[in-house]
């Protein structure tokens, strides 16, 4: 456990994975915690393809890394894009009363 | 050996308790100001590892465009505080705890899987670039990135362009009545249409209404 | 020629029945009287050339079955037997047929009633013409059908329904019996071909059979068996209770059916297997036993019934009885006779009851009745001659026959011959009393009819009497006639093979009182019913009111229906009903369709919530498929 092995940053990246996740379905408040959540799952990712990089002594992770922080980006930009404009068409984004898929 | 271990433990702390508040905090701006202290520690993290160009680049993007971009949205829109009221809540404690068990379910998965890697016996390298201590981590990075990866590199910035213009269009609304310059109207304008002689006789006036 | 025979009245019966709209009434009677009839000359001359020529031909239509070692073929098959119930069934038949276009006149569905009547028919003959039991069945089964369609023919009346499934369930009881002997037969004999059977007979006298570790001599059962069959056919005692009802059909029906053919079809099974019955003196004396208290039974019934129709069915469930235990005492031929003259003088009784029914515009309690002999005299000259010959009256076709069977069975003596002869004489002595009781009641007496006024009384359709007046002329004629040919001396000349006798009776030497007694009593039995039934009216009252309970058990048919219905009929339909509303209903509809289908509904009601709308249950679901998904990979 003092020794700090490759397991204890993948562990690490696997807590923040399934933090990120249970987010997604147990929040009760709006659709900006669903965005929130997908970035920390993106994050847990990003460390787990660094920490990779490091130990095994091949940048390629770390390459892979910007690539992904880029994409992310990105993403982001157009979710909240859209969040936008579903609230200036519904004027709510509270999750209960997203349902318009229902049927 | 045993900053390395301090330094870990204190900020995978922090990551990770920040990241069960960004889900579980009432105020969505303080969930938005939860996340960024996850970005910050992670980045720390990345810095103490050793790939600092990426724990640079994270705080630089991440915290400093992402989550300032979260919070301009949380501020604009009107998130109201949640009424959370009696029923919803039991409905929490049940969908918590099934959650919570799928969420335990996928965090053993993903140990089991990538622990199973940590027995291999071999690890093959998959490219031939191996760390030059002599060389910055950035130096490194670039040496790379715009060598063997500049496709990707090209492809990541079309990427980048096309979520500029998506959120431009979606968010853009053209409003009707407002007066503007178009500056190439303006600029066509010719005398033959724009002038008239008129003879104008006593008394009579002129008609404009053409 | 044979083939014309059997198929003419088939093809009558399918023009008239699919064509009918499109030929017209009038067309479709024509048409299928004149198919019977020319098979009714044609039966006569196959029957002139048997008793000349001693013709006999057995033709083949075609193979039916050819199974392995199960042969059976659908074929012609003439012998003396057949070739009387020939010109028996083809001649009463076509003369109902012209009858009925004169008493269904008013009906709207002729072309219908003319397609049954030729079916019924075309079964008959196909029954009496079979030379293997499997064809015997099929024109057994054929005349069942057609009884159960004539009586019903009226479908508008939930009384024909009812009568027309009763006379059908109590016959299928007897089909059961019936079809039971014949699997018998198959599986001792391998062959269902009459000559083979019959040969066969003698090697298996002895054989047993052992059911439910009681032990029975197998022939004795296949008899058995079969004479149930011939019991519900025939309306013998137990399974007679549909014979009574089945005169809800129209008049011409019952004529034919009850009266001369189907219900003979019964006797007509038990004489043709003789060859089999012989063997088997338990079988022969349940018959003879059977027979004698059916007739006795409904001679009983018959003397307090109201309805003419009905008394006229009891009688010939009586007349049955005597020709059963004809057959039961082994004189074969006698019942033949009895048969062949019975015929004639019971249609002739029921087509003049019809004329009457006619006269009095559908009128049918004899109690309403009476006093009208002046006005419908023709009708009444038949239905006189129809009495003399049913009661036996000296030199009319009925007392030679009806007579033999009571010398013969005097002949054969021992406790069932001196039984047969005492309830013989008895029963006669009944049938007397019965007949005239009708015949007077119907044209003697007081004017009793409250609707009709006697001046609207008037005779009926020439169509109507001419037929009628035919078979009269044969109940005269035929007993004198045919006398010496079925039962004299040398009548086995004439049976030849189709009557086995093991031990033929001789008919010589009877003592004179036995000759004397019947006819005396059926004479004398004239003047006294109509002194008791027309002039002094008291006696009988007074005799009812003091005999009142014996009185309505006579009334009430000695309480058959009401045992019936409580024996049988209620605790099947009891069961039915609780079949029905717990098991099928309540389990395997609960289980099955419905219970599928109310399922398949809750499961859909349940598996809309997937489609909440909302999107992280979306995402929940799709992380557990990936979670279970993990889970497999990794485990396996």
């Amino acid at each position: 456990m003092i020794e700090i092995t490759i397991g204890h940053y993948l562990t690490l990246a696997a807590i923040i994975f399934s933090i990120g996740v249970v987010g997604i379905f147990l929040n009760r408040k709006n659709v900006i915690i669903i965005l929130m959540s997908i970035e920390l799952i993106l994050l847990a990712v990003n460390i787990n393809l660094v920490s990779f990089s490091i130990y095994l002594q091949n940048l390629v992770g770390q390459v892979f890394a910007i690539f992904i922080l880029t994409v992310a980006a990105a993403e982001t930009a157009v979710g909240l894009a859209i969040i936008v404009i579903y609230y200036k068409n519904k004027g709510s984004i509270h999750v209960e009363t997203i349902n318009s898929l229902k049927g | 050996m045993l900053a390395h271990t301090l330094f870990f433990y204190f900020f995978s702390t922090i990551a990770v308790f920040s990241a069960i508040m960004v889900t579980v905090s009432r105020n969505t701006v303080v969930s938005v100001f939860f996340l960024i202290l996850v970005f910050i520690s992670i980045s720390i993290l990345f810095i103490m590892i050793g790939a600092e160009f990426l724990g640079m680049i994270m705080l630089i993007v991440y915290v400093g465009a992402v989550a300032v971009l979260f919070l301009f949205v949380v501020m604009m829109l009107n998130v109201s505080q949640v009424n959370i009221k009696k029923t919803s809540r039991k409905g929490f404690i049940n969908n918590i705890s099934i959650g919570l068990f799928v969420g335990i379910v996928i965090f053993l998965e993903l140990l089991v899987a990538i622990g199973g890697w940590k027995y291999k016996a071999d690890f093959i390298n998959l490219s031939e670039i191996n760390f030059n201590t002599n060389i910055t981590n950035t130096h490194a990075l670039g040496n790379i990135l715009y060598t063997d990866y500049i496709h990707l590199f090209q492809i990541s910035g079309m990427i980048l362009l096309a979520s500029m213009i998506g959120a431009i269009y979606l968010t853009f609304t053209k409003k009707e009545n407002i007066k503007r310059q178009s500056y190439f109207e303006q600029i066509e304008r010719e005398k033959s249409t724009a002038v008239e002689l008129l003879e104008v006789e006593n008394d009579k006036g002129v008609n404009l209404d053409d | 020629m044979e083939y014309l025979i059997l198929l003419l009245p088939l093809f009558g019966s399918i023009i008239s029945g699919f064509f009918g709209k499109i030929l017209g009434q009038r067309s479709c009677e024509i048409l299928t009287s004149l198919f019977v009839s020319i098979s009714t000359v044609l039966s006569l001359f196959i029957f002139y050339k048997t008793l000349s020529q001693d013709y006999s031909s057995n033709k083949l239509i075609f193979n039916w079955i050819s199974s392995g070692e199960f042969n059976v073929k659908w074929s012609i098959f003439i012998d003396p037997l057949t070739s009387v119930m020939l010109v028996i069934v083809n001649l009463i038949s076509s003369i109902i047929h012209f009858y009925s276009i004169g008493y269904m006149s008013h009906d709207p569905h002729k072309s219908r009633f003319m397609a049954y009547l030729s079916l019924f028919t075309f079964s008959m003959l196909a029954l009496v013409t079979a030379d293997n039991f499997l064809q015997l069945f099929f024109g057994w089964e054929g005349v069942g059908l057609c009884s159960y369609l004539l009586i019903g023919f009226w479908y508008k009346k939930p009384s024909a329904n009812a009568a027309a499934i009763k006379a059908f369930v109590v016959n299928r009881i007897g089909d059961f019996g019936f079809a039971i002997g014949i699997f018998l037969i198959f599986y001792f004999y391998g062959t269902l071909d009459y000559n083979e059977v019959f040969q066969q007979t003698p090697l298996f006298a002895q054989n047993k059979l052992f059911i439910l570790g009681f032990e029975f001599n197998l022939i004795t059962i296949i008899c058995l068996m079969l004479f149930i069959g011939a019991m519900g056919k025939s309306a013998q005692i137990l399974l007679h209770t549909w014979l009574p009802d089945a005169m809800e059909g129209p008049t011409p029906v019952s004529a034919l059916i009850h009266a001369a053919t189907m219900v003979t079809a019964g006797v007509f099974l038990v004489i043709r297997c003789s060859p089999i019955f012989e063997y088997s003196q338990t079988a022969l004396n349940v018959v003879a036993l059977v027979g004698m208290t059916t007739a006795f039974f409904a001679a009983t019934i018959a003397l307090v019934q109201n309805d003419i129709k009905k008394i006229i069915a009891y009688s010939t469930c009586s007349q049955l009885g005597y020709m059963f235990f004809a057959a039961g005492i082994g004189a074969y031929h006698v019942a033949t006779f009895h048969l062949f003259t019975h015929a004639f003088f019971k249609a002739l009784l029921f087509l003049g009851a019809g004329c009457v029914i006619h006269s009095f515009k559908d009128e049918q309690d004899i109690r309403l009745m009476g006093g009208v002999w002046k006005k419908i005299p023709f009708t009444y000259i038949l239905m006189l001659i129809g009495t003399l010959a049913l009661t036996g009256f000296p030199f009319l076709s009925g007392y030679y026959s009806k007579d033999a069977i009571i010398e013969f069975s005097y002949l054969k003596g021992g406790a069932i011959g001196n039984a047969a002869t005492s309830i013989g004489i008895i029963t006669a002595l009944l049938t007397a009393i019965y007949s005239w009781r009708l015949f007077f009641k119907t044209f003697h007496g007081k004017y009793n009819n409250k609707i009709q006024k006697k001046s609207s009384i008037h005779e009926s359709y020439l169509i109507m009497l001419i037929p009628t007046s035919i078979l009269a002329a044969g109940a005269i004629l035929i007993g004198f006639s045919f006398k010496e040919i079925f039962i004299g001396h040398d009548s086995l000349q004439f049976w030849q093979g189709s009557i086995l006798f093991l031990k033929f009776f001789h008919h010589d030497d009877l003592p004179m009182w036995l000759l004397i007694i019947t006819p005396l009593i059926v004479t004398l039995a004239i003047p006294v019913s109509y002194y008791l039934f027309i002039k002094n009216e008291k006696i009988i009252n007074n005799l009812i009111i003091k005999n009142q309970s014996v009185y309505n058990f006579l009334l009430n048919k000695w309480y058959f229906d009401e045992l019936y219905n409580l024996i049988f009929i209620k605790p099947i339909k009891n069961l039915g009903l609780f079949l029905w509303k717990k098991i099928d209903i309540g389990s395997i509809d609960r289980y099955g369709p419905d219970g599928l289908s109310s399922l398949v509904k809750l499961i859909s009601i349940k598996a809309v919530n997937f489609q909440s709308g909302y999107l992280y249950h979306y995402a929940f679901v799709m992380l557990i498929g990936f979670s279970m998904l993990l889970t497999y990979l990794i485990l396996y």
